[in-house]
């Protein structure tokens, strides 16, 4: 079999000849050793309190995407449902026992620990969504009744999260589900009436708004409108990128960074400080490996036997550049400022684990590549 | 059909790979297309508009704060200090950083033990500011309730303790005139010294005139600021260069003493030395705290200050004006004897007054001198005599010789504000009030009335002159200078000198002179000089009758002033002395006791250096 550059698809099934993809593990670990030393950077040259735990959950991370990689296609796919129903279950236990934090409802308190179910739930919408389309017939999928469960399931839980309320990852997830329809091959004429759909739907929704909510989305599209709020993190945000140049300020020397003028420095707004710190080849490096794991999904997509496996790694690749594009474009001032961290390279959890297991999940399944499942 | 279904199956599934191959290119090539765009505005911020940014960044993180130059001190003869800065402890805050002003004025009020209505007042100072801009809450702290706020800081956000300098004087009542005071930075301080740095500028005196040298220059401090607003740490500052001390010839505590012996009267004392110009003291009464000034004074006290009777904002030693009265008549005697007119043994018979033209002139004393001569008309301070010798001489002769005692112009002081007082004569009153020159004009010349007016610093000048045998020396308040002092020979007769220093030593230190009351001896030094009693209203024919109104019998405003000059030693004097009391009484009974306590004072402490006979032989020889 003709393989990529990456390696071509194997069968390396058994734990025996445990072997993965290690370009990409590589490629993601380099993005999470990048977000250590950033982190790093941004307490001042310390290793707490943000760095060090980045790295320990890096390490924890690595062991459970390894672990994951070492299940076999079949207990993924068994396992997909589940996932999906015990995520959607524990976004409706935020809605109910939730903590607040500034202002949003988004953490459940697990006992052992806290976690956002609603970064958990971008990944288990993916595995559900490819299981439904595994389990039906290619020639069925654009057949109306067919449209109800997908539509369903990515409602329920965008409008859980909605309600947080969280609006940029609500669209986030809904947008990531509507890519996995779309590559399962739904008929491109639904997407073309869901546009329209929307786009007619917009001006009843704002005629029937109040005032102040009005507003709330005014200033949500245009961060401008609130130059002491949200507008001064993005013209801060913009300053800190512009004025790294070419070669960047060098690492704990970015003064937007150390004088406090970015907000969330060590979360969403991470990359400010590479852009800052490390200038425009720091930030094309950091802009490339990403590329490079994008690529690495890309080509295994193309190389699985199965469409679950395809519509799981594919979607995860899309879901992953969603993410990335919103963050660069948010803090480049692009696009409104909403809560949505750098893969890998933010701090943060819950947000880093999801990403791992997700890529945990793509090395299993490009190792049983070959493993064809039939469908209907 | 096996086949068939086989071959449907795989077309089936190439169907389902192809639809998938096609979709997911079309993700991965929007994907590529969001990742240039990404790319391309990477490539816009950081490398088109890098230098933009560059300055934006420079601009949130660096904060320029002018280092304020310590302003010079101004200081005494001996080096004791008059005008220096002290530290000053205030709070101001900004409420845009304020979280919660009510809260956190409540807690300034605890801290601090404000009243309500103080609590008012500051947040009405709060709130008519821009947010972003500083306020000034509370001044001058004490040490205790600015370490109380300090301890209290973390709980007051956008509360700033600050250290500051404030300008200070020391025997304010004393040299309040001299020194003046510095005050806020107004319109005109900024049109005439441009844009100042420094919040208070020099308002009067010597703190007005010498702004320029005690300012210094302004240093530049470049600050890292956070996003806050608070300072991280120094980048660079680059000091400016503190102000030049200004060293007076005062003596602040000859100035001290003066100011105590005159009290509550009003009027002033001038001190000067007779060799260098250099004056001594300098003190006008009533007085003011310029210290209230320099930390700014309310505008009621302010007006109280300027509508009061005894003018206490004025410097009367070189603004006030008044007629010089019997310390005129060396003058007019000296225009006689440079004109050969009259000489020692010329008499006159004084009967206690004199008639001219339908006038009646009285002398002061009713009974009348008697036969008198030049001498005796001095130290007796005979008005008939000098009534008589004015006609003799004409205004011409007296008008010149005052003119080159330096009489009716500036002396030239280096302080700012002078008056010029006037000399009359025919062309003056020509001009003035275009009328002729009459005689009896010329009579009350004579004893110093009429429209001349001096100003008690001119009487000075004019008595050290007279000290230094007719040389002009002009006055100055700025130590170190020695070299340029500005001497005029005035061209007179030794033996002209010689006769005037005679009588005025008669009249302080003889039975019959005026003064004689209050001679001194110290160090086998005497005092020279001459009383002077001017009198402010005309007193009626009928008043003559029944007796004239003793002063303390009139309102103080009709009270006649009283005057001296003198200088001491007698023989080789080194100190003139005038003292002029507003509305005082008789020259003899109120200035010249003054007089005699402040040489006193200078005589008793003056270094050993001072009393050398003089090196100069401008001077002349030794009486």
């Amino acid at each position: 079999m003709n393989s990529g550059f990456l390696g071509g698809p194997s069968n390396r099934a058994g734990l025996i000849t445990f072997d993965v993809h290690w370009p990409l593990v590589l490629g993601v670990l380099t993005l999470g050793l990048a977000g250590v030393l950033l982190l790093y950077s941004v307490a001042g040259g310390d290793l707490s309190p943000w760095a060090w735990r980045h790295g320990v959950r890096l390490a924890a991370g690595l062991v459970l995407m390894l672990a994951i990689a070492a299940l076999d296609t079949r207990t993924i796919f068994a396992l997909a449902y589940i996932a999906y129903a015990a995520i959607l279950v524990m976004l409706i236990g935020v809605e109910f026992f939730g903590d607040k934090s500034m202002g949003a409802r988004r953490w459940l308190d697990l006992g052992v620990m806290r976690v956002q179910p609603s970064e958990f739930m971008r990944f288990a919408l993916i595995l559900g969504l490819a299981r439904f389309y595994q389990s039906i017939h290619q020639a069925d999928v654009s057949r109306p009744i067919n449209l109800l469960a997908p539509f369903a399931m990515i409602a329920l839980p965008s409008l859980l999260i909605l309600r947080q309320p969280d609006l940029g990852t609500s669209i986030m997830l809904a947008a990531t589900g509507a890519s996995v329809v779309f590559l399962a091959g739904v008929n491109w004429r639904y997407f073309a009436a869901g546009t329209v759909a929307v786009l007619t739907a917009i001006p009843l929704v704002w005629q029937n708004m109040l005032n102040y909510q009005k507003e709330r989305v005014l200033v949500f599209l245009n961060p401008e409108r609130d130059p002491l709020g949200a507008g001064y993190h993005i013209i801060q945000s913009k300053i800190g990128v512009g004025s790294g140049g070419l070669w960047g300020k060098g690492l704990v020397e970015g003064t937007q960074s150390r004088l406090d003028f970015l907000p969330e420095k060590h979360t969403d707004f991470i990359f400010t400080i590479f852009a800052e710190e490390l200038g425009f080849m720091g930030s094309l490096m950091l802009i490339l490996i990403f590329a490079f794991v994008l690529f690495a999904l890309f080509q295994i997509s193309r190389q699985v036997k199965n469409q679950f496996s395809r519509l799981v790694i594919a979607s995860t690749g899309v879901s992953l550049s969603f993410y990335i594009v919103v963050n660069l474009a948010m803090v480049m001032g692009f696009a409104p400022v909403v809560g949505v961290p750098l893969p890998f390279v933010s701090y943060g959890g819950t947000s880093l684990l999801t990403f791992m297991a997700a890529i945990g999940v793509v090395l299993s399944l490009e190792r049983n590549a070959l493993v064809e499942m039939s469908r209907g | 059909m096996t086949a068939n279904m086989e071959a449907h199956k795989v077309a089936r599934f190439d169907d389902e790979e192809t639809s998938f191959a096609r979709r997911s290119l079309l993700l991965g090539g929007f994907q590529l297309l969001l990742g240039g765009v990404i790319l391309g505005r990477l490539q816009y911020l950081q490398l088109s508009q890098s230098e933009a940014y560059t300055t934006l960044a420079e601009a949130n993180r660096v904060k320029i704060s002018p280092i304020i130059a310590p302003r010079g001190r101004i200081i005494d003869r001996y080096g004791q200090w008059l005008a220096e800065n002290d530290r000053t402890l205030s709070l101001s805050i900004v409420r845009e950083q304020v979280p919660d002003l009510p809260a956190t004025l409540r807690e300034l009020q605890r801290v601090l033990g404000w009243s309500d209505e103080k609590l008012a007042r500051v947040r009405n100072a709060i709130l008519r500011q821009p947010r972003f801009r500083e306020t000034l809450i509370a001044k001058d702290l004490s040490w205790e309730d600015f370490a109380k706020v300090n301890l209290e800081l973390p709980f007051l956000a956008g509360v700033e303790p600050k250290l500051g300098e404030k300008r200070v004087y020391n025997h304010p009542q004393a040299v309040a005139h001299i020194v003046g005071y510095v005050g806020p930075k107004t319109r005109r301080d900024i049109e005439e010294f441009g844009n100042l740095v420094a919040n208070t500028v020099g308002q009067t005196g010597i703190e007005r005139d010498y702004e320029n040298q005690l300012r210094g220059e302004a240093g530049v401090r470049h600050l890292e600021v956070n996003a806050n607003g608070r300072t991280v740490r120094e980048l660079s500052a680059e000091g400016g260069e503190a102000g030049e001390d200004v060293r007076l010839t005062i003596d602040a505590d000859l100035q001290a003493v003066a100011t105590k012996r005159l009290g509550q009267r009003s009027g002033s004392v001038v001190v000067m030395d007779v060799r260098t110009g250099g004056i001594m003291c300098m003190v006008s009464a009533p007085s003011f705290d310029p210290n209230q000034f320099a930390s700014g004074i309310d505008m009621k006290s302010w007006r109280q200050m300027l509508m009061h009777e005894r003018k206490p904002l004025l410097n009367k030693a070189v603004q006030g004006l008044y007629a010089p009265g019997s310390t005129f008549k060396m003058i007019v005697a000296l225009a006689a004897l440079e004109a050969g007119i009259i000489d020692l043994k010329t008499k006159v018979n004084c009967k206690g007054d004199y008639e001219y033209g339908n006038e009646k002139y009285h002398c002061w004393l009713e009974e009348g001198h008697g036969d008198i001569d030049l001498e005796g008309a001095l130290a007796g301070s005979c008005d008939v005599y000098f009534y008589d010798l004015a006609l003799k001489i004409g205004i011409d002769k007296i008008e010149e010789m005052a003119a080159r005692f330096g009489l009716g112009m500036q002396t030239g002081l280096d302080l700012s504000g002078e008056k010029t007082g006037t000399v009359p004569g025919r062309d003056w009153k020509r001009a003035r009030y275009n009328t002729g020159w009459r005689g009896g004009e010329t009579v009350i010349t004579g004893i110093g009335q009429g429209f001349l007016l001096a100003t008690p610093l001119q009487l000075t000048v004019m008595t050290a002159a007279l000290a230094n045998k007719g040389v002009l020396v002009r006055p100055r308040l700025l130590a170190g200078q020695d070299e340029a002092v500005e001497r005029t020979a005035l061209g007179l007769d030794a033996k002209n000198m010689a006769i005037i220093e005679s009588a005025l030593y008669r009249a302080v230190n003889r039975p019959e002179g005026t003064a004689y009351s209050s001679s001194l001896l110290i160090k086998n030094q005497r005092m020279s000089g001459k009383t002077g009693t001017v009198q402010v209203r005309r007193i009626s024919t009928e008043e003559r009758e029944t007796g004239v109104i003793a002063n303390k019998d009139l309102d103080w405003r009709l009270r006649d002033h009283a005057l001296f000059v003198g200088y001491a030693p007698h023989k080789n004097p080194r100190y003139a002395i005038s003292v002029v009391i507003e509305h005082g009484g008789g020259g003899a009974q109120v200035a010249a006791p003054i007089a005699r306590d402040v040489m006193v004072h200078l005589l008793e402490n003056e270094p050993a250096a001072a009393s050398a006979p003089p090196v100069n032989a401008d001077i002349g020889e030794i009486l």
